[in-house]
């Protein structure tokens, strides 16, 4: 991506140590430690079951776990196709 | 003409308004400030009931109804006030702090209008005090939006003065009371008055106002905006139309078109605006349903809504404040020196997403379930939907790319004390809303019998949130996550800014046309017949000749001849 900045006074050049959450191996430990959760509460389904379940698709294993990925993608894919019909130039109103 | 000594709630903020340009420009914030504490506690010290009733023009007026519903969003209007007046401590603007006052009283003293009248008038007020928050930006842009904006408001006013006048034709009362019996018809000044919420609401189609003007307004006056006018029209919806069915199907569009927007929009204010479209329509959902369960979650949803989303888009806005901008292409990597702005950013985050222990998992997950009880399996579907499509735009994309994600280089400093203060209030409100939950549920205007806190809950919603982060770093780490592009993308305003100037520009050159070709033919018959009149009446014209004695004596005989043959007859 092309950053270009409009350059407030208060700026420090670009190069200057990463922060924690720039560090590859910290960035590797966060998605370690999100697939860990992920895993966590997808077996958690097998401790436990639905007391109050209202649909048959609300107790099949792990239905909210790949509901939530799937819809995520589909959304974001969605949003990609909307882009070819609705996106204009930044000043498109104002020429 | 009050029958009580009772001061209308919001009165003490509009008048004292005006009293603020008689102070000194620091004092005039500070105001604000006094000014929403003082009327927050004269309302808490009010008791409920029914005050200010008296006869006008035929009609019974009831200018203040205090009760279980309109307490609690007087209670929350406040909180929103109080909390944009500290973030707004910095500004030297007097039009912004009049404006901010009278808006947020206007919206107090709606909520607490007992009739069609007296709601009317202070539903206009709120529109007419907000624009100047607009106008205040000071650029040909704004005002552009400003008028707009205004257009759309006072229309959305003169709709529902036209459903009282139908409503009081037909009915003969004003009274701000339910419209719909249950599975009865509904009237047309019924539907007037819904579609005058409607707008205000941001419905589908009638939305696009929202996302126009909100980016438009000041740093602070975005945060006034974003917590009274939408949620006003909420607590409209509630107290006039529960369990209208439309509405159950209005708020599933308006659940889902929006965060589809959000996934492409580069201005991240614009982006927290498609996501409030997105969280009205889980309590428009929650009107429509409108068991008791249902309404406890609308009520409880906009209550921590107004104050996540304040939080959002302060944190948004000090980055605004400090860098003049709200661009995600031109933002990321603001963690390193505004952290506090950025950790702040994350709980309000978190919150809209309804991650357990904050504030919106204990609101939100009142209308799934409402869902759920009623058996509506798609409307279940859909609402998980949009919390998955919650955690995209405001749960990561919104931190991501303002404080993480490409590092923009720009270093600017933490927001300014107040600032941190009012968003460290709204943090601590979205923890201790999500944590102390049963305060909450005690303001409802229905008995709750209610636990957010049960296995299911938890780790289904965990299952969600968590998956759709994963979903995330997948389509980052595959490189399938659209990048961000410097755009505007067209939504319905496109219809008004350009359809409408388009049409009315060829209907002008369609008009030119066939007036030109009227007059022209007009012009060409008219020459054609003096042509033939200079030819007739020309000196060698038919007429216009000297013509011999000969043939008039003949014509003179043939004349005298038919007189006779006629006078015979």
């Amino acid at each position: 991506m092309n950053h270009s900045s409009n350059s407030p006074t208060d700026q420090t050049p670009e190069g200057d140590s990463p922060s924690w959450f720039e560090r590859p191996e910290n960035i590797n430990k966060l998605i370690i430690g999100l697939l860990i959760a992920c895993a966590i509460v997808t077996l958690a389904d097998l401790f436990y079951t639905n007391p109050h379940a209202h649909f048959a698709i609300e107790s099949t294993f792990a239905f909210q776990s790949w509901f939530g990925f799937v819809t995520f993608v589909v959304v974001v894919y969605l949003g990609k196709i909307l882009r070819w019909f609705v996106q204009r130039d930044e000043d498109y109103y104002d020429r | 003409m009050i029958g009580n000594t009772i001061l209308p709630p919001g009165l003490l903020m509009i008048l004292g308004a005006w009293f603020l340009p008689f102070l000194s420009r620091k004092a005039q914030a500070i105001g604000v400030l006094v000014l929403s504490s003082v009327s927050l506690a004269l309302f808490l010290w009010t008791p409920s009931g029914q005050y200010g009733e008296f006869e006008f023009l035929g009609a019974s007026l009831n200018v203040v109804r205090i009760d279980s519903l309109s307490r609690i969003f007087g209670v929350i209007f406040h909180l929103a006030a109080i909390l944009s007046a500290l973030y707004a401590l910095h500004v030297r603007d007097i039009r912004q702090h009049i404006a901010g006052l009278v808006y947020a009283g206007a919206a107090i003293g709606a909520c607490c209008a007992g009739d069609l009248i007296t709601l009317f008038v202070y539903w206009e007020l709120t529109a007419i005090s907000s624009v100047f928050l607009i106008w205040a930006s000071g650029t040909e842009r704004s005002y552009r939006t400003g008028m707009r904006y205004l257009i759309i408001q006072v229309g959305s006013g003169v709709l529902l003065l036209s459903g009282v006048v139908v409503q009081y034709v037909t009915t003969g009362s004003i009274e701000f009371t339910r419209f719909t019996p249950a599975g009865g018809t509904m009237s047309l000044g019924a539907m007037l008055i819904l579609l005058a919420f409607g707008v205000k609401c941001a419905f589908p189609l009638l939305h696009n106002w929202l996302q126009d003007s909100y980016p438009e307004a000041t740093v602070t006056g975005t945060v006034f905006l974003s917590a009274f006018t939408t949620k006003l029209a909420v607590y409209s919806l509630a107290r006039g139309f529960p369990q209208t069915e439309i509405l159950i199907w209005i708020g599933c569009v308006m659940t889902l078109f929006p965060i589809i927007y959000a996934v492409i929009e580069n201005d991240l204010r614009r982006v927290l605006a498609y996501s409030l479209n997105n969280q009205l329509g889980f309590m428009v959902v929650g009107v429509g349903i409108g068991t008791e369960l249902a309404i406890n979650g609308t009520v409880a949803h906009a209550f921590c809504h107004i104050i996540y989303k304040a939080l959002l888009f302060m944190s948004v806005g000090a980055v605004m404040y400090r860098t003049g901008t709200a661009k995600a292409t031109e933002l990321g990597g603001l963690h390193k020196s505004m952290p506090w702005t950025a950790g702040f950013c994350l709980i309000g985050a978190g919150a809209i997403s309804g991650f357990p222990l904050l504030s919106g998992f204990i609101s939100k997950s009142m209308i799934i379930s409402a869902a759920g009880e009623e058996h509506l399996l798609w409307v279940w579907l859909i609402l998980l939907v949009a919390s998955a499509g919650v955690m995209e735009h405001s749960g990561i994309k919104i931190p991501f790319f303002a404080f993480f994600g490409h590092d923009s280089g720009k270093r600017p400093k933490e927001a300014p004390l107040h600032m941190r203060f009012a968003m460290g209030i709204a943090a601590f409100f979205c923890v201790g809303l999500g944590v102390a939950y049963p305060l909450l549920y005690k303001w409802l205007p229905h008995d709750v019998d209610y636990h957010p806190y049960t296995v299911t809950h938890v780790v289904t919603q965990l299952q969600l949130l968590l998956f759709a982060a994963l979903a995330f770093v997948f389509l980052m780490k595959t490189h399938l996550y659209p990048p961000e592009i410097r755009s505007v993308n067209l939504d319905t305003d496109w219809i008004y800014r350009r359809a409408f100037p388009q049409l009315i520009q060829w209907g002008g050159t369609a008009i030119v046309m066939i007036d030109g070709t009227l007059r022209r033919t007009a012009m060409d018959t008219l020459n054609w017949f003096l042509r033939g009149v200079e030819r007739l009446f020309s000196p060698r014209g038919i007429f216009g000749r000297a013509w011999p004695t000969g043939t008039m004596t003949i014509w003179a005989t043939i004349l005298l001849a038919l007189c006779l043959v006629l006078y015979y007859m």
